[in-house]
């Protein structure tokens, strides 16, 4: 840097030197990008939440759809099938025709066929997952048969040479398909086709006309039922056993059949299903009846219902199970699609079930002419006579894609939709096949079933229910998000219930009464306890408070009265004192005096608890509960107490106020004081009678809190989780309100002084309105703190989801819930999703509480610094 | 408030009608007492009571339980009403109520004692360790059960490696082969070849965990450097190349391997031979190898200086040793360090963020309106649960940024994910992502204290902006802003909510800081006190057995916190002296 030129010995150097000007623009560049970057982070949580949650509600995807001509497809479609991989589809004919060809291009495959004999097929049936198939024969026999698709991996060397390629991944060599896959690895995909020997089971001569097949059993032993309708409308019910001899290496078949009832006659049988266990038969009829027969006692069937499933003047096209058995979707003629669950509470049936209907879905714009179910979930095909091919979902009752038939109307021969539910296969008699690659990944969520009551397979009604996993592979997780929230709501509710009161009138006794010095000590004491760990408090709460209070139930209940009522007790015969004595006995002693008076309060709750208890709750408070004990007056004249004593207290004021300070406002102090005594347990008597009054009539009326408010005892329970909540909460209350009441101007407490106000007079009429604003704020950062509150609802509070005001019982919150199932979710699946829409549920919450907060505390400190 | 009686003078009282006026000297105004508030007084004051009475309440019982876990209590033995014996050292009492058929098969006396107690009669929980044998650590023994108790004098609670405590008397023990009876448990021979014993183990946990750690560890990076050569498929000279390095120091290493594995098999044979043979309370008779006996507790035959010997021994072995049996016995150690490691690291990320956030926020960004909406969002984001910033933090940084450096750096080690799961780094980030938004408000707060005429001056001197704040601004600001760290960091020390998500484990194969190359791993898991908490007490086989470990460790924990606390305050403070002068 050039030195300006001096002209005496005490001139300065005004120029700045350059590596300062360089070092200032560095700083500023790095400090404004530093801290944009971190705010942006901040804020980038919420972004990222919300970009986790959004593939929930988008529905299905088509990623790509194929369209080609097949030759020589069957003239009688019975099933079209396709492999999980996406590599091979297959339709099967009523003939025993099977035709194969490679999915994605159309390329013909030699596939093995059913060779019937010549005899003419009449009727067809097959499971479920679409590998095992019956035919039903015009001569009154059926053969089961089963075509599988089996997948093998083998290395890169097992291709064989000449294998024509298809695509960029598949390669044939004209029965085969060979994948590649990753890890240089090829995958062999092919058919396998089995038929048995025919079994005669309706007279020969009479055709089958309708069959369902169901496979049981071990694979040593393999067990098949099935249930066959012949010409005759004679329905049977049948039980094949396979044991393989296993000297001559044979397998032998024993067959036994039942009759079920008959139907009436003219009956025109349209679908016959069976379940897996062979329990229940139903026969769907043309004009839209449907026969339940209870198959239970394999020898003696019975009738069981018969029902409507679709509306009077409508037909019936099929019906239909989802998977699990639990669901069955009834299609009309005229478009109507219809769910119905098997439950219990029938009146009028013979085994005490009925169908009901539980989802009502859109019509299909035509009649239905197939229905093809989802072999992993709820999901279901339906194609109609238009050529309409719709994916819907049962349980959230929605449509997820609907795709058409690009020229022209036609009906499918046959529609499948691929094992992982990733495609939808559609076939056209004249052999035309489209394919649909799809990406559905999270079906069974909408804003409805979210937030809505869900009526879920094997429930009476819609409900609220969370249940994200259970023991059975046919489960169906249970994903509403409206009990963990009201398990956040009653948390929150019960904690602040008891720690505002306690922080609240901490706080005005902190600022307004106590002495300086002590205020010194106790307020950082609070300070640090606000930040004890709330692990810490959720261990003592579940493993220490939890078995305490489970013993001194009543006695906690009681002390939630007496403890106020004692301290009014203590003050009135505080005032009985003489006033020399009171004036030098202010400040610490009386503090002391106050503690002392908490322990003896604490203790007569104690001692007091067993009469509590035989008094109000016939003697054992978890009988009572339960309901086994009668009898609730009692209880509710102690629910209503502090209601009667406001009551009696403002009557007690305005009417007899004037009356009794006339009696008794005369004379000395003492005089005073023992007048007041008086009549404060003169106006505690009259509550206690009031509100015992008002409870007979309550419950002479029928009103009972069991139920309600209370119910049956969990050891981890709410009033538990409510009171170690509190200490999580009372001190971040406490701080804030006891801050907000300290900065009301001392000008404003010494004008009231002043006046003649007693200080009790200046805390409730000048300081506390003032600072008003300031305490609410502080009650909303706790209600902030105790929605989030984690830890303490894990350990403490039974992670049960259930919807109950019951203080006594256990709830989940979102807090908990999410730190609970999400190490465990499979990442980007459901419950993955529906765990960040809870996080992202809880950052709303509690960053609308906390902004409302904010911007109160914002306008008190103005309005207090304009005081 | 209230005034003594007046000397009568004519004043405006005069007008007063004359029954009120009707008053006798002395008498005290004014009437009503419930201008002074009297009772409601009492109600505040009972409120602050019981708010300090809870805490204090909370506090002494975690110190009482928890200084008092580790001394050693006696070993009595318990004669039954049916004749049958059981030791164990008393563990707590507790009035219950007893089952009607359990009151039916009891002599009249007794059934009148309790129903003299309202049905409650008084039971005591032994603990009886012996779980290999008994199949439980407790048992409830009723009183009306108890026939006489005794506490004789030979009986020795022994802390094993496994299997948790042995209570019952030492018959015998054998060294190298040979059987010594034993007649005083505290004899000199018994105590030296326990010594020897468990010398011989520590060595071969040195040779198993040290030597043939480091073996091992060269082996995997070995494999691991082939694979990552594999990966990339190589012409087959350098592929050739690389399975030949391979199989030279894999011989070697495994030689190496073989030499250490022979020691401490042979220091293993020479253990074998000692071992000491226990009889507990039944007659039963037990072997132990004698390493695997931790401490030999004469219960009923200390003074009190032994006492205090066995219980700072145990406080040593908690806060230096690693844990035992699914985290219920021995020490924990590993979570003390996951802990500070992860602690310290936080620190290290927020603080640079979150003062230079503050800094720009209060000197830089022009104040309006957007300014006070970002100010009221970063309050905002400090009462955000804890629970939503591990979310974040598993579905961020552990799944997307994680997943992309395994593509990136380590493509061999996969399908084991290195950084695409929980870990040391993604804990303490999320961690400092949930603390900074305290350390700004913190900082802002020491920042706007920091008065405008110092500002004007030292901008008035000719310093550039930077100089100011770097020389004059920040240096005074200091005091907030470390209160500001230490709070962060009290506040993160605490929370296991969003740890439970990102990398705290229950054990921890190794800690997080090591011998090898980068020293610091960040990827592994650790252990935390907090989640040592909630695991022992919620996730052990015997939340009885756990009980007294919980307490422990949550004494440490509320040690740390508060420590860290009164540090804030005590730098606080001083530095606020330091600076306190120098303000005009």
């Amino acid at each position: 840097m050039s030195a300006s030129a001096t002209a005496g010995p005490r001139r300065q150097n005004r120029i700045t030197r350059r590596s300062v000007l360089v070092i200032d623009r560095i700083a500023n560049w790095t400090i404004t990008v530093g801290g944009l970057l971190v705010i942006f982070a901040v804020g980038a949580i919420m972004v990222f939440l919300a970009s986790v949650v959004v593939p929930l509600f988008t529905g299905g995807r088509v990623e790509s759809v194929r369209q080609y001509q097949v030759t020589g497809l069957p003239a009688e479609v019975a099933m079209a099938t396709a492999d999980e991989y996406r590599t091979i589809g297959l339709v099967i004919g009523r003939d025993g025709a099977v035709q194969g060809w490679h999915l994605q291009t159309g390329t013909p495959l030699e596939v093995p066929h059913f060779d019937l004999g010549g005899v003419r097929a009449t009727a067809f049936a097959r499971t479920i997952n679409r590998s095992n198939l019956a035919f039903g024969f015009e001569n009154g026999t059926v053969r089961f048969g089963a075509v599988t698709l089996p997948a093998t991996t083998l290395s890169e060397e097992a291709v064989p040479a000449g294998a024509r390629r298809l695509d960029e991944r598949d390669a044939t060599d004209g029965r085969a398909v060979y994948s590649r896959i990753p890890g240089n690895h090829i995958r062999r995909v092919e058919v396998q086709a089995r038929l048995d020997p025919p079994q005669q089971i309706a007279p020969p001569g009479t055709a089958i006309i309708a069959m369902d097949y169901r496979r049981g059993g071990t694979a040593e032993r393999p067990t098949l039922s099935f249930v066959t309708a012949d010409a005759n409308n004679v329905l049977r019910l049948s039980r094949a056993e396979s044991r393989m001899n296993i000297m001559t290496r044979q397998m032998r078949t024993t067959v036994s059949s039942s009759e079920l009832p008959p139907l009436p006659p003219g009956t025109e049988i349209k679908t016959l299903l069976l379940t897996e266990q062979a329990d229940m038969v139903l026969v769907g009829t043309a004009d839209g009846t449907v026969f339940r027969y209870d198959t239970r006692d394999f020898n003696a069937p019975r009738l069981a219902e018969t029902t409507r499933v679709v509306p009077a003047g409508e037909r019936l096209t099929g019906l239909y199970f989802l998977i699990g058995e639990q669901s069955l979707v009834a299609a009309g003629d005229r478009g109507t699609m219809s769910i119905y669950f098997r439950l219990g509470g029938g009146s009028g049936t013979a085994d005490g079930l009925h169908l009901v209907r539980a989802h009502e879905m859109e019509r299909q714009p035509s009649a239905t002419a197939a229905v093809a179910a989802s072999q992993r979930g709820k999901m279901f095909l339906t194609a109609d006579v238009a050529g309409n091919v719709w994916l819907r979902h049962s349980t959230s009752n929605q449509v997820l894609l609907r795709l058409a038939k690009d020229g022209g109307a036609t009906a499918y021969a046959g529609i499948a939709l691929t094992p992982r539910d990733d495609g939808i296969l559609a076939v056209t008699p004249e052999g035309r096949v489209t394919l649909w690659n799809v990406s559905v990944p999270h079906p069974e969520t909408t804003l409805g079933t979210i937030f809505g009551r869900v009526w879920y397979e094997g429930y009476d009604g819609p409900r609220w229910t969370w249940q994200s996993s259970a023991g059975t592979d046919q489960f169906e997780p249970k994903l509403s998000l409206v009990p963990l929230i009201f398990g956040t709501v009653k948390a929150t509710v019960y904690a602040l219930l008891f720690a505002i009161p306690v922080a609240l009138l901490a706080a005005l006794y902190t600022s307004e009464f106590l002495h300086g010095s002590i205020r010194a000590v106790v307020k950082p004491a609070m300070e640090m306890m606000a930040s004890l760990p709330s692990v810490v408090l959720g261990f003592i709460a579940a493993l220490i408070l939890a078995p305490l209070v489970e013993d001194v139930v009543p006695a906690v209940i009681f002390g939630l009265v007496l403890l106020p009522l004692s301290f009014i007790a203590a003050a009135h015969l505080w005032q009985l004192l003489p006033r020399p004595v009171l004036l030098r006995l202010a400040g610490l002693s009386k503090l002391a005096l106050i503690f002392l008076c908490l322990f003896g309060a604490l203790w007569l709750a104690g001692v007091l608890g067993k009469p509590f208890e035989r008094i109000v709750f016939g003697g054992d408070i978890k009988a009572w509960l339960k309901g086994d004990i009668a009898g609730a007056v009692g209880f509710t004249a102690f629910l209503l107490f502090p209601a009667s004593a406001l009551v009696v207290a403002l009557l007690g004021q305005r009417a007899l106020g004037d009356l009794l300070d006339a009696m008794a406002g005369h004379g000395s102090r003492l005089r005073v004081a023992a007048a007041a005594l008086l009549r404060w347990v003169f106006l505690t008597a009259a509550a206690v009678a009031l509100a015992v009054g008002v409870a007979m009539v309550l419950t002479g009326a029928g009103f009972d809190p069991r139920g309600g408010v209370v119910g049956t005892y969990v050891q981890r329970n709410t009033l538990v989780v409510g009171f170690a909540m509190g200490f999580a909460v009372i001190p971040i209350i406490y701080t804030i309100a006891e801050d907000a009441l300290n900065s009301v101007p001392e000008h404003l407490r010494s004008a009231s002084l002043a006046c003649g106000a007693t200080a009790w007079q200046t805390a409730t009429r000048i300081i506390l309105p003032t600072a008003a604003s300031g305490v609410f704020a502080a009650v909303m950062i706790g209600m902030g703190r105790a929605v989030g509150e984690t830890m303490i609802v894990v350990m403490a509070a039974g992670n049960t989801p259930i919807l109950e005001w019951n203080i006594f019982n256990g709830l989940r919150a979102l807090s908990a819930n999410i730190a609970v199932e999400l190490p465990e979710a499979v990442r980007d699946g459901t419950l993955y999703r529906m765990l960040f829409l809870a996080a992202l549920t809880l950052f709303v919450m509690t960053f609308i509480v906390n902004t409302l907060a904010e911007v109160i505390r914002l306008r008190f400190r103005r309005r207090a610094a304009a005081l | 408030m209230a005034m003594d009686a007046l000397t009568p003078t004519r004043t405006a009282a005069d007008d007063i009608p004359a029954s009120r006026r009707q008053q006798k000297r002395g008498d005290i105004r004014p009437r009503d007492l419930r201008a002074e508030g009297e009772p409601w007084t009492w109600v505040l004051g009972g409120a602050l009571a019981l708010g300090i009475v809870m805490i204090l309440g909370l506090l002494v019982l975690v110190f009482w339980n928890g200084a008092l876990t580790f001394w050693p209590r006696p070993i009595e033995v318990v004669t039954l009403a049916d004749g049958s014996r059981i030791a164990g050292e008393p563990t707590r009492t507790q009035a219950f109520r007893p089952e009607p058929q359990v009151l039916e098969a009891l002599p009249p006396e007794r059934r009148a004692e309790i129903e003299a107690n309202d049905g409650f009669a008084a039971r005591t929980l032994y603990r009886t360790g012996n779980y290999d044998l008994y199949g439980d650590d407790f048992r409830w023994v009723p009183d009306f059960e108890r026939r006489f108790v005794e506490r004789p004098r030979e009986m020795v609670l022994l802390e094993r490696l496994e299997w948790g405590v042995f209570v019952g008397r030492i018959l015998a023990f054998t060294r190298a082969g040979e059987r010594t009876e034993v007649t005083n448990p505290r004899q000199a021979a018994l105590l030296e070849a326990h010594a020897a014993a468990r010398a011989r183990w520590a060595q071969i946990r040195r040779i198993e965990r040290g030597d043939i750690g480091v073996v091992n560890h060269h082996l995997e990076a070995e494999r691991l450097r082939l694979r990552g050569v594999l990966l990339r498929d190589p012409p087959p000279e350098e592929r050739a190349r690389a399975e030949e390095r391979f199989a030279r120091e894999e011989a070697r290493l495994k030689a190496e391997y073989e030499a250490l594995a022979a020691e401490a098999q042979r220091l293993r044979a020479e253990n074998a031979r000692d071992t000491i043979i226990l009889q507990e309370i039944g007659g039963r008779e037990v072997t132990l190898p004698l390493s695997a006996v931790v401490r030999m507790v004469v219960a009923n035959d200390m003074t009190l200086g032994q006492k205090a010997g066995v219980y700072l021994s145990r406080w040593w072995e908690f806060l230096s040793d690693e844990p035992r049996e699914a985290n219920t016995e021995g020490g924990i150690m590993p979570a003390i360090f996951g802990t500070f490691a992860m602690t310290l690291l936080m620190v290290i990320a927020v603080a640079p963020f979150g003062v230079v956030t503050a800094l720009y926020l209060r000197e830089y960004a022009r104040q309006g309106r957007v300014i006070a909406f970002v100010r009221i969002s970063v309050n905002n984001l400090a009462g955000v649960p804890s629970i939503v910033y591990g979310v974040f933090g598993l579905g961020f940084f552990a799944y997307i940024v994680g997943a992309s450096i395994d593509q990136l750096f380590f493509p061999e080690k996969l399908p084991n994910p290195t950084f695409g799961t929980g870990g040391l780094l993604w804990a303490s980030l999320t961690l400092a992502l949930l603390t900074v938004p305290v350390v700004i408000v913190a900082t802002e707060e020491a920042l706007a204290a920091v008065p405008r005429s110092m500002r004007e001056g030292s901008l008035a001197c000719g310093a550039s902006k930077w100089q100011t704040i770097r020389n004059i601004v920040l240096p005074r600001a200091l005091p907030g802003i470390m209160t500001g760290l230490i709070l962060a960091m009290a506040r993160g020390a605490g929370e296991v909510a969003p740890l439970m998500l990102v990398g705290v484990v229950k054990l921890a194969p190794e800690l997080p800081i090591d011998g090898f190359f980068p020293f610091i791993h960040l990827e592994r898991s650790f252990m935390h006190l907090g989640f040592h908490i909630y695991d022992v007490g919620f996730q052990s086989r015997n939340s009885e057995a756990g009980k007294p470990m919980v307490f422990v460790t949550t004494l440490l924990l509320l040690l740390l916190i508060f420590l860290m606390n009164i540090g804030a305050i005590v730098i606080r403070n001083r530095l606020k002296r330091k600076f306190q002068g120098s303000q005009f």
